[in-house]
């Protein structure tokens, strides 16, 4: 009965992701379902470094910056085609992993959260000051495209069906990776890494290639953050915003994409309702960070997932941990 | 030059008193403790507040705004940081974040988001070779030299100072001598948060205080301290020094760039000898 019915919601879990999300588009206006799209990816590439490699990164807004700005800047100075900037800004993310990542990859700990701090501060000076003859600096830069065949980007429906397609096309990408062996031996290399290379793995190139893999979902979650305002701010690359999706990664639970979606969605509701009735918003963050450390480690899909655990145990269907988590 | 060389090392010796406690905490216990950097601006805060609710001069306010933060940073210790402690670093290093968002949310709504400048203390200068310097920089020079000796004294000669010492090199093999780890841990906490509120304090006078006056001053000390080598006393205070002079002379030439050159040495020295930490 519902052991039946979890077993039919697993095999079509994406399909139950979409429907919900097209429901979200009429209940909370489709301006803002296509923002909770983007930023849902973002979750799902920072998840992948800190929920499954157990690197937490204090400086992830460096990459979707990078993505943001390259994409805003190709359309300005290079091309209207949006395709094309959107190529670019997905190979400058990758490209600016393939550099900083073996510097980065190796440090754990407190170390990888601050160097990633750093290198954001240093990449939002150069957007802010060095380079702000081009970027426009604090006032940022519009972004507009031509239209190519139907993707015109100045129609909502249009930029709402894109971005939807994008989110399944990351969450189907981040659910095949994470299930594979390279899934199972970050997870190694979260609980022990040591371990992982005993058994003969070459763990630098695993780190390496999910550094670049986070980098390159970011830069793309930015690009598609243009497509949706169609201009850019030095907000994209603020260094100070990187606790956004740091509490949303904690709030859904971290290591699983369904985790990660409701934390995008959650923190993206609470951000954008709860200003109005909450004056001290940074400090209101900041509480809820402190409980989610202390009381509610697993998040909101945790909970889920236990309670589901729960209630199949007794049904004498012991199902795996990992297979409801994934 | 004279003036470039003055600043370089004015900040050099703030960076010194900042940094220490940052490395404390990070060669003890792995954690970057962001709370340092609200406990830093709440020095700088109070120090404000104490000269002119109370009314009384530079150096009184001062040492009212270093006894001040103890409490506090006492407090940051026993519930956040020794609580989530050998559970999981990550989780310490968003908590102590946390705690840095309620702190400058809550100094915002105290003391409001306008930038308070403050005057030089002392307010004379003193010539050299033609170049009028601040006397007050000079004196800022000196603690930083007296901190630097007195560390050097209470590492090196004392049992509490030894027992840390002890502590950075290997936590587990002081704790199977019998001794309470934690108790030094939270004696050196709380001497590293007082020297911050002290560096806030003395830093106070050359730029304006405001609210996020912490977040870039503990990105450069964490340069710092991973440029003088993780928990290395000493090496923290060369790379103090050396990274105000980078600070100095840079914004000489490009003042905007000053803070970002600290990040590029910092990207350097990792690239020459990465932390396989």
């Amino acid at each position: 009965m519902l052991n039946a019915t979890l077993r039919i919601l697993r095999k079509f879990d994406l399909l139950v992701i979409a429907v919900l999300f097209l429901l979200l588009a009429p209940i909370i206006s489709m301006d803002r379902s296509i923002d909770f799209m983007i930023f849902c990816i973002f979750v799902l590439a920072y998840d992948l470094l800190y929920g499954y490699m157990g690197r937490l990164s204090f400086g992830h807004m460096l990459y979707l910056g990078v993505g943001a700005y390259a994409f805003a800047l190709s359309g300005e100075y290079l091309s209207g085609n949006a395709f094309l900037a959107l190529l670019i800004a997905v190979s400058s993310g990758a490209a600016i992993g393939l550099i900083l990542g073996p510097v980065v990859v190796r440090t754990t700990g407190a170390c990888f959260a601050l160097i990633n701090l750093a290198l954001n501060q240093l990449g939002f000076f150069l957007i802010l000051v060095a380079f702000s003859h081009w970027t426009g600096g604090e006032d940022g830069m519009s972004a507009s495209f031509k239209k190519i065949w139907i993707f015109n980007f100045s129609n909502r429906t249009i930029v709402f069906c894109f971005t939807f397609v994008c989110l399944l096309l990351v969450i189907f990408l981040v659910r095949r990776l994470t299930n594979s062996l390279f899934g199972i031996l970050l997870r190694g290399i979260k609980e022990n890494e040591t371990r992982v290379k005993f058994l003969g793995y070459d763990t630098f190139a695993i780190k390496m290639a999910a550094f670049i893999l986070s980098t390159t979902l970011s830069a793309f979650a930015g690009a598609l953050f243009i497509i949706n305002y169609s201009y850019v701010t030095t907000s994209f690359i603020d260094p100070l915003r990187s606790v956004e999706v740091i509490f949303a990664s904690l709030i859904g639970g971290a290591g699983s994409v369904y985790g990660a979606l409701v934390g995008g969605v959650s923190y993206k509701l609470i951000s954008n309702y709860l200003p109005n009735y909450i004056q001290r918003w940074e400090m209101f963050l900041g509480v809820i960070l402190l409980l989610l450390v202390f009381k509610f480690r697993s998040g909101v899909w945790g909970y889920v997932v236990d309670f589901i655990n729960r209630y199949e145990r007794p049904a004498g269907e012991s199902k795996s941990h990992s297979e409801v988590s994934r | 030059m004279i003036s470039t060389l003055a600043y370089g090392l004015t900040v050099g010796g703030i960076l010194y008193i900042i940094s220490i406690g940052l490395s404390l905490t990070f060669g003890t216990m792995r954690i970057v403790n962001f709370a340092h950097a609200l406990v830093y601006t709440l020095g700088a805060y109070i120090l404000v507040t104490a000269m002119q609710v109370l009314g009384v001069g530079f150096f009184v306010s001062a040492i009212i705004a270093v006894t001040a933060v103890i409490p506090l940073s006492y407090l940051i210790e026993r519930f956040v940081i020794r609580t989530l402690y050998g559970q999981s670093i990550d989780y310490a290093i968003i908590a102590t974040y946390a705690v840095l968002l309620i702190g400058v949310d809550a100094i915002k709504w105290i003391w409001g988001a306008i930038p308070i400048p403050l005057s030089d203390p002392v307010g004379a200068s003193f010539p050299l070779l033609g170049v009028e310097l601040p006397i007050y920089r000079f004196i800022i020079i000196l603690i930083s030299l007296l901190i630097f000796a007195g560390l050097e004294l209470f590492f090196g000669r004392t049992v509490v100072g030894k027992i840390i010492v002890a502590g950075l090199e290997d936590k587990e093999a002081l704790a199977s001598l019998g001794i309470n780890v934690d108790k030094y841990f939270a004696v050196a906490f709380t001497l590293g948060s007082s020297l911050a509120a002290l560096g806030g304090v003395l830093y106070a006078p050359i730029t304006a205080v405001n609210p996020y006056m912490g977040f870039q001053v503990l990105l450069i000390c964490f340069a710092v301290v991973v440029v003088g080598g993780l928990g290395s006393i000493r090496g923290t205070f060369l790379a103090a020094f050396a990274l105000g002079m980078v600070m100095s002379i840079t914004g000489r030439f490009w003042g905007p760039a000053a803070d970002t050159m600290v990040f590029v040495v910092l990207g350097l020295v990792l690239i020459i000898k990465p932390i396989e930490a």
